[in-house]
């Protein structure tokens, strides 16, 4: 596969948005591409605070995991280059939204792989909306979900680090565990359902 | 159409004719959509998450933990609207890993603590000399070989930027990831090595069980299995070089004179039991491996030194000297502390063998196993110890001075390790040839009566 200088960029940002804020010759790049002059540790601070919640939003809105990872590169590589324009002390998290709902709206627009479920632009945009307006809520059940994590007995674990740290399907998941599909997904299924009660209690218990 | 199908759906479960029924119910009923955004939102954080999941869910952390003080704060401001998504559950530094082995281990440019024991949180060790031990809280051990970069990033991840390392990951480290600039590891229940080199290359071998491969440039994770490797970029060999070398004919150090294979007509090459690429006279290293597991990875070297540059053979003692380098190829904790034979070959024709030509193939009595007696003498032994640093190896016999004292034109010796390995991927040792570019050739020292 042809790798640009643009793809190597985003996978610059993508390696330093997740470990290291202060690599040296990743700010270099970053200056090359950036439109204006801002300033990249200021970015990348941001990016590192608001990383995680802006992942979590776009693989709310897409439902094909490579699709998201491949609109969140895009997404930091737009983000850097039109940093210039973002107001320090505004909601960055709100600003990333809106770039990243635009990048998800116009990637379905021109893309012709077709993921397993395609979605309609009124659909992602109903989501979208929705998000908004739970987006208090939402954030506040990011932070409870850390805990409930930790309350999961192990064999839950287990599941969830197939299905979410080793990104296993169903089937991979059955032939690992030696159980049938169906006993996986209902397991899988038992297991967000315990962890979106747990972190109802903890909100409750919170507020 | 009920909650259930939203579930299915996070799991790739609906058929798009469901899914695109979904979707229309999600448009068209608020409250179907407040409970597709609430479900899909823990999907879609813990994809998020995927990086702490590892720690997050280790057996360690299996305990309850106290309440965390922090979250109800966090809640309550973000309740009232003050603060967004600013708290960071990183807030602490924690620790992740424990130093176990350290002994004789030289360091460099490190940020973690080095000394044994110590406990390690998230940061760089670069180990310059000896073998280190870090048992991560997750239960994977990690043996690190000198030289060797490696970034500890959490209880189920670390970085190896350069050098070697092999893990051992029992099931409740399943997932234990190791991450290289080519690609990232992942285990799954196991025990492995990985070595990368500054020039790229990369390299995994999984001794037990299985492991997952993930590349930048592959759509799919490779699985590897128990016994089988994968090998990526740079090969490891190193690249043919054209040396410049000002020859000193012989050097003189108090009543020491040295001969090396550098001076007159001496010369060095090893041979490998499958020779892949030909002969090998012409590389900087000398390879040396013995090894039972998988015998075409079996090495020899031969040194021939120009006796005749010498004055006189009157010598009272002699030693011989090679300068240990790192091969990149195999992995030192998998080879015991390894002893090596110097034979000296009595039979002359055997000195004129070609350094461009030589190779296990037509080595002919160079290659004989064992050895046969009437042509090799066993000059002189010695032993490297298990992940020692790059020495300078030293051996002297009275056997190795009175056969030089015979070879008055050239003087052959032959390299054996005679130790093997508890893996096919151990060590192979090397030595510097006359062709390193900076380290000193295999060199004969003889003392001489002190002139007058």
């Amino acid at each position: 596969m042809k790798v640009t200088e643009c793809d190597k960029v985003v996978g610059i940002t993508r390696k330093f948005g997740d470990f290291c804020p202060k690599n040296r010759r990743a700010d270099l790049r970053l200056n090359e591409m950036a439109e204006s002059d801002p300033n990249p540790e200021e970015y990348l601070e941001l990016l590192n605070e608001n990383g995680k919640s802006l992942a979590a939003y776009v693989h709310t809105l897409v439902s094909d995991r490579n699709d998201a990872e491949d609109i969140l590169q895009a997404c930091r590589l737009t983000m850097w280059k039109k940093f210039g324009n973002f107001e320090l002390g505004t909601s960055f998290i709100a600003w990333a939204r809106k770039i990243a709902l635009h990048q998800i709206l116009n990637y379905r627009r021109s893309e012709k792989r077709k993921p397993v479920y395609a979605s309609d632009p009124a659909f992602i945009e109903s989501i979208a909306d929705e998000i908004d307006r739970q987006s208090e809520s939402l954030s506040i059940r990011s932070e409870a979900l850390h805990i409930c994590l930790q309350r999961l007995p192990e064999n839950q674990r287990r599941a969830v680090l197939l299905r979410y740290y080793e990104d296993c399907d169903i089937d991979e998941i059955a032939r690992q565990t030696k159980r049938t599909e169906g006993a996986v997904y209902r397991l899988l299924s038992r297991i967000r359902g315990a962890l979106n009660e747990c972190i109802n209690q903890q909100l409750q218990s919170a507020s | 159409m009920n909650w259930e199908n939203i579930d299915r759906s996070l799991d790739g479960q609906l058929s798009p004719e469901e899914w695109e029924t979904l979707e229309r119910a999600i448009i068209d009923d608020p409250e179907m959509r407040r409970e597709y955004v609430e479900r899909r939102w823990l999907h879609a954080h813990l994809i998020a998450e995927r990086d702490s999941l590892g720690s997050l869910l280790a057996e360690n952390n299996l305990a309850e933990k106290p309440r965390q003080p922090w979250l109800k704060i966090a809640a309550a401001l973000a309740l009232l609207g003050l603060v967004g998504f600013a708290v960071s559950s990183q807030s602490v530094p924690p620790t992740v890993a424990t130093l176990t082995e350290a002994e004789g281990c030289r360091w460099e440019g490190s940020d973690l603590p080095t000394k044994e024991g110590a406990r390690l949180g998230i940061g760089t060790l670069a180990l310059a000399e000896g073998m280190a031990t870090i048992q991560f809280d997750s239960g994977a051990t990690v043996t690190l070989e000198a030289p060797a970069v490696l970034e500890v990033e959490s209880t189920m991840r670390c970085r190896l930027v350069e050098g070697s390392v092999v893990a051992d990951v029992p099931e409740s480290a399943h997932g234990f990831t190791i991450n290289t600039e080519k690609m990232e590891v992942i285990d799954l229940g196991t025990r492995f090595g990985v070595t990368t080199t500054p020039i790229g290359g990369s390299h995994v071998f999984v001794f037990d069980g299985e492991v997952k491969v993930i590349r930048d440039e592959m759509a799919e994770a490779q699985h590897i299995f128990g016994g089988k490797s994968l090998h990526l970029g740079a090969a490891p060999t190193t690249p043919d070089q054209e040396i410049s070398r000002e020859v000193e004919p012989i050097a003189q150090d108090g009543n020491w004179t040295a001969v090396s294979t550098a001076v007159g007509r001496g010369k060095d090459a090893f041979v490998r039991r499958e020779d892949a690429h030909g002969p090998t006279g012409a590389q900087p290293v000398l390879m040396v491996k013995h090894t039972n597991l998988a015998p075409g990875n079996e090495r020899r070297a031969v040194l021939t030194f120009d006796m005749s540059a010498m004055p006189d053979h009157e010598f009272e003692a002699a030693r011989l000297t090679l300068k240990v380098e790192s091969t990149g190829l195999g992995f030192s904790s998998l080879v015991p502390d390894s002893r090596f034979a110097v034979y000296g070959v009595n039979d002359a024709q055997l000195d004129k063998w070609s350094e461009s030509a030589l190779t296990w193939e037509n080595g002919g009595a160079f290659v004989s196993e064992p050895l046969d007696p009437g042509q090799f003498t066993k000059l002189a032994g010695f032993t490297i110890k298990k992940g020692s640093p790059n020495e300078l190896i030293d051996v002297s016999s009275d056997a190795l001075r009175d056969f030089l004292r015979q070879h008055k034109d050239l003087a052959t010796f032959v390299l054996i390790r005679e130790t093997g390995e508890l893996d096919k991927q151990g060590l192979v040792h090397a030595f510097a040839s006359r062709e390193h570019p900076t380290d000193p050739a295999p060199t004969l020292w003889f003392k001489t009566a002190p002139s007058e």
